[in-house]
């Protein structure tokens, strides 16, 4: 029985297939996983540049960084063209342009290949100093949890996991196709572990995918050295920490939207619904708390999205997961959460109904 | 012997307020029986009940004894042929039969061989390879009768499975439906035309909003239905002469013309003998443009079987 059920599975897996991945409603699903790597690709492309550009600077005006720290306000501008030689860029900005002497503010720019100088100057005195570090590593990585714990799972693979999931059932209601399934002798379960695996595995492989080209991306403006030695110590780890996450969002979120797909004609307002609860996870007291995905998903992450000072008090309050769950119960509750609504959806399917008119 | 009927007891079915079918009590033997009635009659919903794809509101179903909410123990001794006209995007005609019976759990070399097999068999051999999608009309019907004969079911459930085939398919297809017949399978065929199928039934069901209005042996229903006078339209340019002609005849008992002259609407109690006459007149000169059976369709039959009665026993 349990090589004709596995046999069954795969039939509706490769069924599905084309429809998970290949369909032409499916394609924003590709817009929303890879609109990051994107992102971080023309960030590093950018940053690379800026890079060699500085370098290229430093050379046509040389600056040595102990130079650099005996810069202090209150010198003036002749005295620190004297110590650090004349900027690589400046630009005066006038109060009033109708009466060049009534200009209030120069601005000098120098670097030493890595680090970047901006010079602040009013009546001739160096008044602030603004220094501008270089892209490191460890920002890099807190810019990407960041990315990832609050577009890329509450978002990108929330809706993507909507835009599969929903559409195996009530899809193919609409599309009047769901009664070949039904004229098989298959059970109803085994029909829906099928299309729940065809849409796992289009969600895996496209979020994961995504993930993997992220973490490339980020990694991408750094010199191979760098790299080497991050990957050797923490670096894969988190690598694989973001991946599993990846895949166990795809496992959940998965089983809520093929549920939705099920059980309601309009998945808009349970989506909605869910997509409230799992927003509003962080004001919640902890024990409801607990009640949602994104609770346990976010306790996984290797890289906690620490507020930062620069960050607005808002986001601080939401990135602030109050007691995150250890690795063990996190992936057992996901997964039992998971087991819990599949089970609660092969009850619906064996009631289902081919009733096209009504849908 | 129990095992091999098809035994609907007291089902109904409504959606919301609005009736399926109602109170339907069958017992039907292996053979061909055609459920018949006009659009919205209960037949689709009726066989829709016995494959599962609705569950009653009320009554028992049993399929060669098999509940129809046994799916994956029904479906290895049904296949029903549905009259919706969708079908999995993308796929070819072969790989529809294919995959369908990928889901049975065959083995990849048997499900191409069965899917060879009942592609020849509904003649769509050479459309095997095309999609679906691109099919016209009566080859969409074909492949769909080829899903629900593909692992040669027991009992074959078959929603208006004559619809757009051209005359040289319909008899092959209906000569397919007399050989499983024969086999003592069960073959259960709707038709809103009444006509399209009383040559080949074994029983027939009658159904009228919802309800079974007649059923049994075809003998009988042929017979209530050969005993009520038949309405001829004849487009022809000698209208007068024609409906004195008729009249000679006892069976003809009404004649009239059509107010602009363009022919004369027969009513007879024989039409085959009507038809005889016909061509004997236009053999003696009268000049007939055209012949239309005026009332050849099931509500008419109705008309005429339910009468003042709620039902009729044949």
């Amino acid at each position: 029985m349990m090589k004709l059920w596995y046999k069954q599975i795969v039939s509706v897996i490769r069924l599905e297939m084309k429809k998970t991945f290949f369909s032409k409603r499916g394609l924003w699903v590709y817009l929303l996983a890879f609109a990051p790597v994107a992102l971080y690709m023309v960030n590093s492309v950018h940053i690379t540049r800026q890079r060699q550009n500085l370098v290229q600077l430093a050379t046509e005006h040389p600056v040595s960084r102990s130079v650099f720290n005996g810069i202090k306000t209150g010198l003036s501008r002749d005295q620190v063209v004297e110590k650090l030689g004349e900027p690589y860029w400046q630009r005066t900005l006038y109060h009033d342009r109708e009466s060049e002497k009534e200009r209030s503010f120069v601005l000098y720019k120098y670097t030493d290949g890595k680090n970047d100088f901006t010079y602040h100057f009013k009546d001739g005195k160096l008044t602030q100093i603004k220094h501008r570090d270089p892209d490191t590593l460890p920002k890099s990585q807190l810019i990407f949890a960041t990315s990832f714990q609050f577009y890329f799972l509450r978002l990108a693979i929330f809706f993507g996991c909507v835009g599969i999931f929903v559409n195996l059932f009530r899809g193919e209601m609409l599309d009047k196709s769901l009664h070949f399934y039904m004229l098989t002798p298959m059970r109803r379960e085994v029909l829906l572990a099928g299309k729940y695996f065809a849409g796992l595995l289009a969600t895996v492989v496209i979020f994961t995918s995504s993930t993997a080209l992220q973490w490339w991306a980020m990694l991408w403006q750094f010199e191979r050295g760098v790299i080497v030695d991050f990957l050797a110590g923490p670096g894969w780890t988190q690598f694989g920490a973001y991946l599993s996450v990846t895949a166990l969002a795809c496992v959940g979120y998965g089983s809520i939207f093929l549920a939705v797909g099920l059980l309601f004609r309009n998945p808009i307002i349970p989506t909605v619904a869910v997509l409230l609860w799992e927003s509003a996870n962080p004001f919640l007291p902890p024990l409801l708390k607990k009640t949602s995905m994104i609770y346990y998903l976010q306790s996984l992450c290797p890289v906690t999205a620490s507020p930062d000072k620069n960050m607005p008090p808002v986001i601080n309050l939401l990135i602030s997961p109050t007691g995150p769950a250890s690795t063990l119960t996190a992936v057992t509750c996901i997964v039992l959460l998971t087991l819990l609504v599949l089970v609660l959806a092969s009850r619906q399917a064996r009631k289902l109904e081919i009733n096209y008119s009504t849908d | 012997m129990k095992n091999d009927l098809i035994t609907l007891d007291n089902v109904s079915r409504f959606y919301g307020e609005v009736l399926g079918v109602n109170r339907v009590t069958l017992s039907l033997p292996p053979g061909i029986t055609s459920l018949v009635g006009p659009n919205g009659a209960g037949k689709t919903t009726l066989m829709n009940l016995m494959a599962g794809l609705t569950h009653p509101t009320r009554g028992r179903i049993r399929v060669l004894g098999l509940s129809p909410t046994q799916s994956h123990r029904l479906f290895g001794l049904v296949g029903y042929a549905t009259q919706f006209d969708a079908f999995p995007k993308g796929l070819s005609g072969f790989q529809f039969i294919y995959s369908f019976l990928r889901l049975f759990g065959y083995s990849n070399a048997e499900c191409k061989r069965l899917a060879n097999q009942v592609i020849e068999q509904v003649g769509l051999s050479d459309a095997a390879g095309r999609k679906v999608a691109g099919y016209s009309k009566g080859m969409r019907q074909r492949i769909r009768l080829a899903q629900a004969l593909a692992h040669d079911p027991r009992v074959l459930i078959l929603d208006e499975p004559l619809n757009g085939l051209d005359p040289l398919v319909r008899a092959e297809t209906i000569n397919l439906f007399r050989r499983y017949a024969t086999e003592g399978r069960h073959v259960l065929v709707s038709s809103h035309v009444l006509h399209e199928v009383d040559m080949i039934s074994d029983q027939v069901v009658l159904m009228s909003g919802g309800y079974v209005v007649a059923e049994g042996q075809i003998q009988g229903v042929r017979s209530e239905i050969q005993e009520r006078p038949v309405k001829i339209l004849i487009h022809c340019k000698q209208p007068s002469m024609l409906a004195s002609k008729a009249f000679e005849h006892d069976h003809v008992v009404e004649a009239q013309i059509l107010t602009e002259g363009s022919g004369v609407l027969i009513k007879t109690r024989d039409a085959d003998q009507f038809y005889r006459l016909l061509n004997h007149l236009a053999l003696n000169g009268i000049d007939i443009e055209g012949v239309t059976p005026a009332d050849d369709n099931v509500d008419s039959v109705y008309d005429y079987l339910i009468g003042g009665e709620e039902k009729v026993s044949l």
